[in-house]
């Protein structure tokens, strides 16, 4: 009852005409930007973030969740007409997808797509309502050294499961980490890896470092390796609307993805690119006509993108609850509450609960508006697509470059960006993942400052870590997922020898 | 032994890139004061695990390569990718793009810049119309100047066209 009272009031803050004409500059702008191929909704929302420095907080929220939303939607257009998917949450939808598209069957996979992420959505936003009250009960006993663990539990998490190697996504965390560490220490002052420079003392903008990584870095990964290829964009072909058997084919999937989707959003195993390989995994057994996959079966487009919808929503609860950023465009949004001096937690949905409740309708609203207007507007995203990659990376850089410079007003910060580039190519190249660096830029001198103020409410002594349960049962998971692969294979290499 | 070839170097030289990090980090690290106070961990605590952390990575890098190379449980050669090799004039132009803006930002002012980006990364993906390029950049460039400085009241720097944009009330 309190929740849905909450809710309403929620409602009241994301229906006022401004916050509701935010909602939709959000979505429309996320989306006429997620549709260009290499950019997906991290960097979105990293280069419009610097252009909302003025709104009220309310507003900008608002917008942001609309931009993440209809990022995610652009994306997957693109994926479907032009087989290149913006982050590798798309890469399952693009298996189905281009196929589709390439036998004429563009409309239903875009629809499908496109009310896939409504259904999924929606339902995600219900549990996000039902869920977050939950965790925020349970989140306000805990105490520094419980949020210590927390944040070393999502750290190493994430570290673990993205990327080509766990020693690879580690070094990218332990990096990130180390970037956060530049700057001012909050609680002596003392100045840490600055080396004098003044565009440094602030600290890293994770703006500069989510842009160099996902817009620099890409431009030149795919300058190098891909600029001279052909590539063939998809004819919009075929009607929009769905057959009968495309939305009996479609059902299912989409409510079994979002069943998958949702609980994998909301632990911190890197957002939405394992649970839409696995919703991907569960249709191809499920369905009727294996003969199809490989070959554009609808299901194989329906499920993953529902369940990419799903997962990211999943993303926010410990967003919201807890403060923990799970993935790369979560951390970034994590960032826009700090810029306006908000800390996510369950301290925040009493402290804002207006905000964060009309931040909650916000979404339920966004999903009608996305679904809306981007069916009828998929011709003008199309045409998008069609602008000569030259251009349209010449023209992604103006803008990635403008967010950073506009920081400080100084070329030091186009340098930062540029060695950030350098640093996103070879991740990119040698299968190192940009999240954990992200995450770890982010989260790093918040888990710093807990593990501060732990250590200075136990007179410094380390064993508050493990006399607390719920501390001390995060940091001994964290341990045996590190340990996991190792003992596993000794197991094995034992059984072997018998 | 692993096989000698441009992958194994690649991987040699991030390996030592990681671990030479960690230890310029150590070196800051170990430079900062104590301050420690009731916490008995100060402002140069995690300086130090997170060096240390570096270089302990670096090691395990090094070590998965002295023994066999890189673990993957995915692919990372963009042959394998169904892409081309690396393009070496792709890539400079892409630089030298983001170096020459870096160079004329300040003084020649954003338009100017912003131009010469976007003639540059075009020309890296291979566009071969120089001048077509030059005029899209530069019409872009104006387009954002103005409604940053006048829509947004962002500043931006106006440079050699000052007293062109401000001749003509801009």
């Amino acid at each position: 009852m309190e929740t849905l009272a909450a809710l309403a009031t929620g409602f009241g803050v994301a229906l006022q005409p401004a916050n509701l004409l935010w909602g939709v500059v959000g979505v429309t702008l996320g989306t006429a930007i997620g549709v260009l191929p290499g950019v997906g909704p991290a960097l979105t929302v990293a280069m419009l973030l610097p252009l909302t420095a003025k709104l009220d907080p309310t507003g900008a929220l608002i917008l942001f969740a609309g931009i993440y939303y209809g990022a995610m939607y652009g994306g997957s257009t693109t994926t479907i007409l032009l087989n290149t998917p913006g982050e590798s949450a798309s890469i399952a939808t693009a298996l189905e997808g281009n196929r589709m598209a390439k036998r004429g069957r563009a409309g239903p996979a875009l629809a499908t797509a496109a009310i896939g992420s409504f259904v999924a959505g929606t339902i995600a936003v219900v549990l996000l309502t039902l869920v977050a009250p939950v965790v925020v009960e349970f989140a306000l006993k805990f105490g520094p050294a419980e949020y210590f663990a927390l944040m070393v539990f999502a750290f190493v998490t994430v570290a673990a499961v993205l990327g080509a190697s766990m020693a690879r996504g580690l070094a990218m965390l332990f990096l990130g980490l180390l970037l956060g560490l530049v700057g001012i220490d909050d609680q002596t002052g003392q100045m840490r890896f600055a080396f004098g420079v003044p565009e440094l003392m602030d600290g890293i903008d994770v703006v500069v470092l989510a842009v160099g990584l996902f817009a620099v870095g890409e431009a030149l990964y795919v300058a190098a390796y891909q600029s001279r290829m052909g590539e063939t964009l998809e004819k919009m072909s075929g009607s929009l609307w769905m057959s009968r058997e495309d939305w009996k084919r479609s059902w299912p999937a989409w409510l079994r993805a979002t069943a998958i989707g949702f609980p994998f959003g909301t632990i911190p195993a890197g957002g939405a690119e394992i649970p839409t390989f696995l919703s991907y995994a569960a249709e191809k057994r499920l369905t009727k006509r294996p003969e199809e996959f490989g070959h554009g079966a609808i299901e194989g487009v329906a499920g993953p993108e529902a369940a990419n919808n799903a997962a990211s929503t999943g993303v926010l609860v410990p967003l919201l609850t807890l403060g923990i950023p799970t993935s790369a465009t979560a951390a970034i949004l994590l960032a826009a509450f700090q810029n306006y001096g908000l800390q996510p937690g369950p301290l925040l949905f009493q402290s804002q609960a207006a905000l964060v409740w009309g931040l909650i309708a916000s979404m339920y609203v966004g999903n009608v508006l996305l679904l809306v207007l981007n069916l009828p507007l998929i011709g003008l995203w199309v045409k998008v697509l069609a602008i000569p990659r030259p251009l349209l990376y010449a023209g992604i850089l103006v803008f990635a470059t403008l967010g950073a410079y506009s920081l400080h007003q100084s070329w030091v910060d186009l340098l930062t960006l540029y060695v950030f580039g350098l640093a996103g190519f070879a991740m990119r190249r040698w299968g190192f993942p940009v999240a954990p660096a992200v995450i770890g830029l982010i989260l790093g001198p918040l888990a710093e400052s807990q593990f501060r103020r732990a250590m200075a409410i136990s007179q410094g002594d380390p064993a508050v870590f493990l006399e607390r349960p719920i501390a001390a049962t995060l940091l001994a998971l964290t341990v045996l997922l590190v340990l996991a692969p190792w003992v596993w294979k000794v197991v094995r290499e034992r059984r072997a020898l018998r | 032994m692993p096989p000698r070839g441009p992958r194994t170097r690649a991987e040699l030289a991030l390996s030592l890139g990681v671990l030479a990090l960690g230890l310029a980090a150590a070196a800051v690290a170990f430079r900062l004061p104590e301050a420690a106070g009731y916490a008995r961990v100060g402002p140069n605590f995690m300086p130090k695990v997170v060096a240390g952390g570096l270089v302990a990575l670096g090691a395990w890098l090094l070590a998965e390569l002295a023994t066999g190379g890189w673990r993957s449980r995915v692919d990372d050669d963009p042959a394998q990718r169904g892409e081309h090799a690396f393009h070496r004039g792709a890539f400079l132009w892409v630089t030298a793009g983001l170096v020459a803006q870096m160079a004329l930002i300040r003084h020649a002012g954003f338009v100017l810049a912003a131009g010469a980006l976007f003639a540059c990364v075009a020309r890296g993906f291979g566009s071969a119309r120089p001048a077509r390029d030059a005029g899209l950049g530069l019409s872009l460039g104006l387009a954002v100047y103005l409604f940053f400085t006048k829509f947004l009241n962002v500043s931006l720097p106006a440079g050699w066209l000052a007293p062109l944009l401000g001749g003509a009330g801009l």
